[in-house]
């Protein structure tokens, strides 16, 4: 498999607190990768630290060969990775459709240049509406973001990283506080991602879906790996049983 | 009611206009908490008043007077965006008082006595009210128009974007605080340009005129009328400059009235009257609409399309 991005000995403190100690990752053109931990794990901060919005205490991340650790949030979206947020963030006052319109823009963010170019052309309503039919928002497309549901915004944020065509994809905690049957319409729709060979990093807490979604699943635990492997692998080891469900008493 | 009594008041509120407008687009459609407006009407004026006194030309000393602002907005928004909301907004208070004593104290800009300005000449016509009223009209409609360009722009996209949340913006590939300063710069050399326009008009000005309670008339004519929009800003500061005019006798309570209606006004219409989520402004569309439909917008189609069953849907959606 084509390596896409590789984290090297990733180091995230906040003054004397390590949330994230010496972490290395490989991720893979095509594959869907778990991470997943206790509350409190870190696995957030990993996002964070990875897409710029936290700068790396020390440590590499690499996206195709170059060092993009310490890039500022907004170029790494340019450079292709795309992140979604735990708690949504939507924009409230626009509509659906042009909240989808707005990530769109991805490349065309340049500062004053950007005045000079209009916004809705046709060639990106277009790409929006493909975007707005595949993760089933057709029905809110006119509605503000404020106005609809969840579990419609759940699938706003999977839109938004969908329509600026990126490299690396990462969910964090898409399904976080949505309903049985919302979860599986974000699953099915994680399950269309994947057979469109996207490369997918996924923070989840629902263990039997990351198992059900993920290609290979990585265990963290007080900021470091613990295990990494196959889900099957994964479920088996006694780190992860012990980090999850507490070490049985000895006596 | 004679006309030159007239102009007079229509010139000063087509100059406050103007104003508002500079301060909704730093406000309105940034979403940066600017207190300090009057500030940069103040280095305007004065920028321009200096220069037509020196026998400079009325016209450049306008672009001058744009230019100065629009560098010290420049220089003050690289120094105050990095913070957030209230703290911005206090920063942006203290900038407005310490320009105000600055006015107050420098020789240049003629201290305590203030600076007299001689009525301009442009195109061979001596400037009077009806003529500064006609060529600030003829602004507030270029910048109306340079405003709509920007809004189907992705400069446009873009402080919509943070104006809604700053993180998301990020995440999509917007420079948050280049916008920021943008907008900060493009907002202040407006409102720069506009106390050019309103030293020469007065033909006098001093301290007081750019004071703290000059910003905070200003912030009241946006919210009024209704933050982010261009009818808002615009029928805010007419109704605002006739208001005290009809209300003559209550000349001493005019800041008390500014005051009560911003507080009523945040606490029960924080859109302003004619806001796109306000009661009245919904009323008069609804009216409108009834003559004219409103042309259907692609996202109108699909949601149309989407309900009456025409697309395969993932599920019944959105149930969280």
């Amino acid at each position: 498999m084509e390596e896409l991005m590789r984290v090297e000995g990733l180091k995230m403190y906040f003054g004397g607190l390590k949330a994230i100690d010496g972490f290395d990752l490989v991720i893979n053109k095509g594959e869907t990768l778990g991470i997943i931990g206790p509350n409190g794990a870190g696995k957030t901060t990993l996002f964070n630290a990875i897409c710029g919005v936290y700068k790396p205490t020390d440590g590499k991340v690499i996206l195709e060969g170059k060092e993009v650790q310490g890039t500022p949030a907004f170029e790494m979206a340019k450079l292709g990775i795309a992140r979604t947020f735990q708690i949504s963030k939507p924009l409230r006052g626009l509509t659906i459709f042009d909240n989808i319109v707005a990530a769109a823009g991805v490349q065309e963010y340049t500062g004053i240049g950007s005045y000079f170019h209009k916004s809705h052309t046709k060639e990106v309503e277009d790409k929006v509406e493909a975007i707005i039919h595949e993760t089933g928002l057709s029905e809110v497309a006119n509605k503000k973001a404020s106005d609809v549901s969840l579990g419609y915004l759940r699938r706003l944020e999977i839109a938004r990283v969908l329509v600026t065509d990126p490299k690396l994809i990462m969910l964090d905690e898409p399904c976080a506080g949505l309903s049985n049957f919302a979860i599986n319409e974000i699953t099915e729709l994680i399950f269309k991602l994947k057979e469109q060979n996207r490369s997918i990093v996924l923070i989840e807490h629902n263990l039997p879906l990351t198992m059900r979604v993920c290609d290979r699943i990585t265990v963290l635990s007080y900021g470091k790996k613990i295990c990494e492997g196959t889900p099957e692998y994964v479920k088996n080891d006694e780190q992860v049983i012990e980090a999850y469900l507490g070490k049985e008493d000895e006596d | 009611m004679n006309s030159s009594y007239l102009f007079s008041i229509l010139a000063t509120a087509s100059i406050f206009t103007l104003l508002a407008l500079s301060l909704n687009i730093i406000t309105g459609y940034a979403g940066q908490a600017m207190m300090g407006i009057a500030a940069f009407f103040g280095i305007g004026a004065y920028t321009a008043a200096i220069i037509t006194t020196h026998d400079g030309n009325f016209l450049l000393a306008l672009l001058a007077a744009m230019i100065v602002s629009g560098v010290f907005g420049a220089v003050l928004g690289v120094i105050s965006l990095r913070l957030q909301a209230d703290f911005l907004a206090i920063t942006t208070i203290g900038i407005n008082f310490v320009m105000a004593a600055v006015f107050n104290s420098l020789k240049i800009t003629g201290g305590t006595l203030g600076l007299t300005t001689s009525k301009p000449v442009i195109f061979g016509l001596k400037m009077n009210n009806m003529y500064f009223f006609i060529f600030t009209t003829i602004l507030i409609v270029i910048v109306c128009l340079l405003i709509t360009k920007m809004r189907h722009s992705w400069f446009g996209m873009a402080l919509a974007s943070i104006e809604n949340d700053p993180g998301a913006a990020r995440s999509f590939g917007i420079n948050v605080s280049k916008y920021q300063i943008l907008a900060f710069i493009i907002g202040t050399a407006l409102a720069g340009l506009t106390g050019g326009i309103y030293s020469h008009r007065m033909g006098f000005i001093s301290s007081t005129d750019f004071a703290f309670v000059v910003s905070i008339q200003i912030v009241s004519m946006c919210v009024i009328g209704g933050l982010g929009t261009l009818r808002g800003p615009i029928f805010g500061a007419v109704v605002l400059t006739v208001l005290p005019e009809v209300l003559r006798f209550a000349d001493n309570y005019r800041e008390l009235v500014y005051a009560l209606l911003l507080v009523i006004m945040v606490r029960f219409m924080p859109e302003g009257l004619l806001g796109d989520d306000s009661p009245v402004w919904k009323f008069l569309v609804g009216l409108f609409r009834k003559i004219k439909p409103r042309k259907k917008t692609r996202a109108d189609l699909i949601a149309e399309k989407a309900k009456a069953g025409e697309y395969e849907l993932s599920g019944e959606g959105g149930q969280a």
